[in-house]
């Protein structure tokens, strides 16, 4: 048994101290997706599956008048990387929630750990993992030559667009999970993701949809989200359609951000 | 920190609703002091600690821990305070190193220092061999001991301890409390929360009893035991000679209620009058078959202080659960105070 040492903490908590706990608590979220292979396998296995479907079911569409270029798969990249991403950052929510629930988050809270910290290194593990899928269906659908004919570029802001829009979803996810601290509450709100996914521009052109359907899908957020990654996917490189893409998953972002701290200090405050 | 004590609260209340969780506690608690805080499920024993860590807010009254108010200066009392909270909370899909490490960032402890401590606290808690393993295949002693020392990573000069032995076996609970006396041996000031009599007797300096949101009696163990008066001896004689066997011991003290065949008293004088009583009954011609004298237990303290005996406390209840795994068993239900 060793004796206890003279105090070694530095209890100063400033910047530097919450961006340490930020990337620690980061660490921990990203471990935890990686150790637990029924977290990673559906946001895989799904996105692929409905990617298939697809192009099997109405991947001819893609000669029709008004298609947004001339193939399936390049077209549908950005909604598949979409999906992916709000499915695997829906998890957001319900780790917290878990956390909530085991006693975890109370742990935490009775230590100096920054609130915000709290906030942004569970954001930050589903960042890293989305960023991860982005990456992973673009080379899943490269060997059928469908490449983002932005060039590299476009894969760096397929990137970016991947980890602001995983924190758009976590950050929303997270905020619910904070607000009812259950993990039943968090997944049954699953379904709405869902509808927003398929109320979009995600796997069919705005354009060539019905009227009432087009009103409905050209006036979800979704649907502005995918179109910027996707005009990067479709055309040529251009500064102007990346500010695009990535100003409008940045801005969804910080409101997401503002929400889950919104509901942190909500949960805090009732205490 | 200030020459204050490290822990006071005065006229502390906490409603949850029309609930009076917590009912005016005044509380102090010296520096270098266990302090065992003994009540049944639902006392206001966790809604206490959970206010003086900064983890609830007091809807009236005050508290200062470590020096610091717990309200207005909760940050400064979470730098200073170590929390193992009720239901060990921790991580199963992460390895003990990998907690201790966490732990270490979330106190500002820098990458070295905290490595080291980690090293320290595992070899300390006995889980050096087990401390790249998932959390998820500890044992439920092993899970409290991590708790344990995950509370003790940044050094704290107060200690909170939420039930910290409930659903261990015996053994772990034994080297669960060596480890508490040794910290306070340090000088770490520790308040522990318990519903097991023999572990307010055993650790605490001090302890107080709530029921009810109240603190009904607070004391020395030894001097709130004495303060309940003399001690029970219970006699079994051979069938037939129990009333002759009433008739001498009502001589040496005032008759308690007993089981069939067994004739209890509060005896006058406690152990130095036995011989006495062993000698009268000899000289009566009544044959012992079996006598024992019970000093007041803290159960008798309570029962005194509440009218009621604390229900899930006994030291032999532990013997009845299970330490094999995670869920290890955490409620029993026995009196130490018997007929």
């Amino acid at each position: 048994m060793t004796a206890v040492t003279p105090a070694v903490h530095d209890a100063r908590l400033g910047l530097r101290a919450t961006a340490g706990q930020a990337a620690a608590l980061a660490r921990r979220s990203i471990v935890r997706i990686m150790r637990q292979p029924q977290v990673i396998v559906p946001n895989l296995f799904f996105p692929t599956f409905f990617l298939v479907i697809n192009n099997a079911s109405v991947g001819k569409a893609a000669g029709l008048p008004g298609f947004p270029g001339d193939r399936y798969l390049p077209f549908a990249l950005a909604g598949t990387v979409l999906q992916a991403v709000m499915l695997s950052s829906t998890s957001a929510g319900s780790e917290v929630a878990l956390d909530i629930e085991s006693g975890f988050f109370e742990r935490m809270l009775a230590s100096p750990v920054s609130r915000l910290a709290i906030l942004l290194g569970q954001l930050a593990g589903v960042a890293v993992f989305g960023a991860l899928l982005a990456l992973f269906f673009a080379a899943v659908i490269a060997p059928f030559d469908a490449v983002m004919k932005a060039g590299i570029g476009g894969y760096v802001v397929l990137v970016i667009s991947a980890v602001f829009l995983a924190v758009t979803f976590g950050g929303f996810a997270l905020a619910l999970g904070i607000r009812t601290g259950s993990v039943e509450a968090t997944q049954g709100a699953f379904p709405l993701y869902f509808v927003a996914i398929f109320i979009s521009s995600a796997f069919f052109p705005v354009a060539l949809m019905t009227p009432w359907y087009r009103h409905l899908a050209g006036n979800n957020p979704v649907t502005f989200m995918i179109d910027g990654i996707r005009d990067l996917t479709l055309e040529p490189f251009s500064w102007a359609a990346a500010a695009n893409a990535i100003g409008v998953s940045f801005g969804a972002a910080l409101v997401a951000v503002l929400v889950a701290f919104a509901a942190l200090n909500a949960r805090l405050a009732q205490r | 920190m200030s020459n204050s004590p490290p822990i006071e609260a005065e006229g502390l209340v906490r409603t949850f609703g029309e609930v009076r969780a917590v009912d005016g506690v005044d509380l102090v608690v010296n520096a270098g002091e266990i302090y065992g805080f003994l009540g049944p499920n639902g006392a206001g024993k966790s809604t206490t600690v959970r206010m003086l860590t900064t983890l609830l807010k007091p809807t009236s009254g005050r508290a200062r821990v470590a020096g610091h108010d717990v309200v207005a200066e909760a940050a400064a009392v979470r730098r200073a305070i170590g929390v193992a909270l009720q239901d060990a909370a921790i991580d199963p899909i992460l390895t003990g190193r990998e907690l201790l490490s966490l732990q270490a960032v979330l106190h500002g402890i820098n990458r070295k220092q905290g490595k080291a401590r980690s090293e320290q606290l595992l070899e300390r808690v006995g889980l050096t061999a087990a401390a790249d393993r998932r959390v998820g295949t500890y044992s439920g002693g092993m899970r409290r001991r991590l708790d344990l020392a995950l509370s003790l990573i940044h050094e704290p000069s107060v200690l909170f301890l939420d039930e910290p032995t409930t659903g261990l076996d015996p053994t772990s609970r034994q080297s669960l409390w060596e480890e508490v006396r040794r910290l306070n041996a340090d000088g770490t000031t520790v308040l522990l929360t318990t519903q097991y009599l023999e572990e307010a007797d055993q650790l605490a300096h001090r302890i107080g009893i709530i029921d009810g949101g109240k603190l009904v009696q607070e004391g020395v163990p030894a001097t709130l035991k004495a303060a309940v008066g003399d001690p029970t001896l219970r006699v079994d004689v051979d069938a037939g000679h129990a009333e002759a066997a009433r008739a001498v011991l009502a001589a040496h003290g005032e008759e308690r209620p007993a089981r069939a065949g067994r004739v209890a008293i509060g005896l006058r004088g406690g152990a130095e009058s036995l011989p006495a009583v062993v000698r009268a009954l000899d000289e009566a011609g009544i044959r012992i078959q079996h006598m024992e004298l019970d000093a007041p237990s803290l159960d008798d303290v309570f029962a005194e202080a509440t009218g009621r005996r604390l229900e899930g406390a006994d030291a032999a209840a532990p013997d009845s659960e299970s330490d094999s795994g995670p869920a290890a068993a955490t409620d029993v239900d026995a009196h130490r105070g018997r007929p």
